[in-house]
């Protein structure tokens, strides 16, 4: 299968939806992969649990995705509130090389349950680091791009740059970069050290 | 600016629908806002005012279907968006236009029903009320687009249909496919200016309703007259009427009329496409969502040989009774995923093969097809 099934999940104003839509933004406008997103609707999307899913078709043949759904196991899971990190299974995630990634946030998740049972895992303060580096909130959701980009590797540097132009106002772009560099790093050592247990 | 510049845009369906009605010359919106139907006014709130149209946001339904039959009148492209029970408040001046041939288009984001239902969910449980909207006998047209891409496409179709055979035209979307998000790719303005079929004054004095023509037994249908324009009757009235829109006391020759001016020429109306059919046993029909499942449920059983094909139906009604009977005379079995549980469509495939082939209905309620739903289908029937 060549599909890239992506899941986000917290609770409304969080980002969860903006974050879903630099993904699908950058793999399907920039860089020309069929990609399908959908979201939660209503009252979910303004302060109850939220979520978001995309997937994209890595075969650059395929244009148009049969089932426009993201199905468990996800490729990317991203969970930043309790209630939704509680949700999640051992089998939500797949358990394959270069991929089955489960990014939570510490400062809203006091303890991720199934944690020691998934291979890649990463809790990172995104909403902390935010406030502390760069004075707000909402810079966590470049820091948790820089982090997609790298790990999931569905599409370039470029087209992720491309899109957070496209997103944020021109008066924070700066900022938003350094954010987005921070979540690059952040995920590189990660992988440095997956690198090294698996040695 | 009415067109969008050429380019590839992400978007969510029902706002590429409400773009590609901007870009087939809509100018007047009327709606009263339902989930899951809402962004279509809340976009065409902004846009139409910058193109020098008209959004009006109404009281209720009522009012709405009956600002944009107005509006057509005096010659505005116009249109309405809105779920199950707006459709269904709606059905009396739907009824009321298709009398008057007054062109105007519709789209329909089915949620589930009935009542209030579950109002996110997608459910086509609205076919048969877009083919029996109102009293009276008519014909409409309904397009079933399957994604974002389609929905801007049909939504250029959908006018041109409504210009040309002044009837009725739905858009068949859902809440699913209304708030998925993809890509559109948007054609030049050059392009999209070729394709749209424009609303002009009638040159003709006589022939404003559609008649037919005794010496070739052809239907013809002329323009539509645009109130306050010369030669334009100064009222109309939801009679059976003659080719002047005068009250006629022959309603067998008008209902004859206002069926068959759509049904001869369902050739060109009744949109189709097929998937692999040359050497077809097993004949998957599908509309709308559920053929975007059937694509790769027929790739994967072709890979064990399973010689499966897909005949989809872009136009729903008129029904392509012909095309069908055709395309399934040969066939073991018809299988037909909808996603609703009687089985609409089925029953019209049942229809024109007489019970002769077994038709199975894969019926999913609020839940979209996976291709291994339709694929696990195919296996059984193969065996």
């Amino acid at each position: 299968m060549t599909r890239y099934e992506i899941r986000v999940s917290g609770f409304g104003g969080q980002g969860v939806i903006t974050l879903s839509k630099m993904i699908i933004m950058a793999s399907s406008i920039y860089e020309g992969l069929a990609a399908t997103q959908t979201e939660a609707y209503s009252a979910a999307a303004r302060g109850g649990k939220c979520w978001a899913e995309v997937v994209v078709e890595l075969d650059k043949n395929i244009e148009l995705i049969d089932y426009p759904k993201a199905l468990k196991p996800y490729d990317f899971l991203i969970v930043l509130s309790e209630e939704s990190a509680n949700d999640v299974k051992v089998d939500f995630i797949k358990d394959e090389e270069n991929t089955g990634f489960l990014i939570w946030d510490p400062t809203t998740i006091k303890k991720l349950k199934v944690g020691k049972k998934i291979n890649k895992v990463l809790g990172i303060p995104v909403q902390k680091l935010a406030v502390e580096k760069f004075g707000n909130i909402v810079f966590g959701n470049s820091i948790l791009f820089g982090i997609f980009t790298i790990l999931s590797g569905i599409f370039s540097e470029e087209s992720a740059l491309e899109t957070i132009k496209k997103f944020v106002p021109n008066s924070t772009l700066d900022k938003n970069l350094e954010a987005f560099e921070l979540g690059k790093q952040e995920a590189m050592n990660f992988l440095n050290k997956i690198k090294e247990e698996n040695n | 600016m009415r067109f969008m510049p050429e380019g590839k845009y992400l978007m969510m369906g029902n706002i590429a629908m409400s773009e590609g009605a901007l870009a087939a010359g809509l100018n007047f919106f009327g709606g009263y806002p339902i989930t899951p139907s809402t962004e279509v006014i809340e976009h065409l709130a902004a846009r139409l005012p910058q193109v020098g149209g008209v959004c009006m946001q109404m009281e209720d339904e009522l009012a709405s279907i009956n600002a944009v039959i107005g509006a057509s009148l005096v010659g505005a492209k116009a249109m309405t968006a809105t779920s199950g029970p707006g459709i269904a408040l709606m059905t009396e001046t739907i009824s009321m236009a298709a009398n008057l041939e007054i062109p105007f288009v519709f789209c329909d984001v089915q949620r589930n029903g009935p009542g209030t239902g579950y109002v996110t969910e997608p459910h086509h449980n609205d076919i048969g009320l877009m083919r029996f909207a109102g009293n009276g006998e008519f014909q409409v047209i309904t397009l079933a687009p399957m994604s974002c891409q389609e929905l801007y496409d049909l939504t250029i179709v959908a006018f041109n249909f409504a210009e040309t055979y002044r009837c009725p035209v739905f858009i068949m979307s859902d809440a699913y496919l209304g708030h998925l998000h993809e890509v559109v790719k948007i054609p030049s303005k050059e392009k999209v200016e070729k394709m749209v079929i424009k609303r002009e004054i009638p040159e003709d004095i006589i022939g404003k309703f559609s008649y037919k023509d005794e010496s070739t037994g052809k239907y013809i249908i002329p323009k539509p007259p645009i109130m306050g324009t010369d030669y334009c009757p100064p009222m109309f009235l939801s009679q059976p009427h003659s080719l002047e829109g005068m009250p006629t006391p022959k309603p067998q020759i008008f209902t004859e009329m206002m069926i068959k001016k759509i049904t001869s020429n369902i050739d060109k109306i009744a949109l189709t496409d097929t998937y692999k059919l040359d050497d077809a046993e097993i004949i998957i029909i599908a509309y709308g969502l559920p053929v975007r499942a059937s694509y790769r449920a027929v790739d994967l059983a072709r890979k064990e040989g399973i010689k499966v094909g897909i005949l989809r139906l872009i136009t729903i009604w008129p029904f392509p009774d012909e095309k069908v009977k055709e395309t399934v005379k040969d066939a073991k079995v018809v299988i037909v995923p909808e996603l609703n549980y009687t089985g609409v469509i089925a029953e019209q495939v049942e229809r024109v093969t007489n019970l002769n082939t077994p038709v199975i209905r894969i019926p999913n309620v609020c839940e979209i097809h996976h291709p291994h739903d339709i694929l696990k289908v195919i296996k059984e029937v193969d065996k």
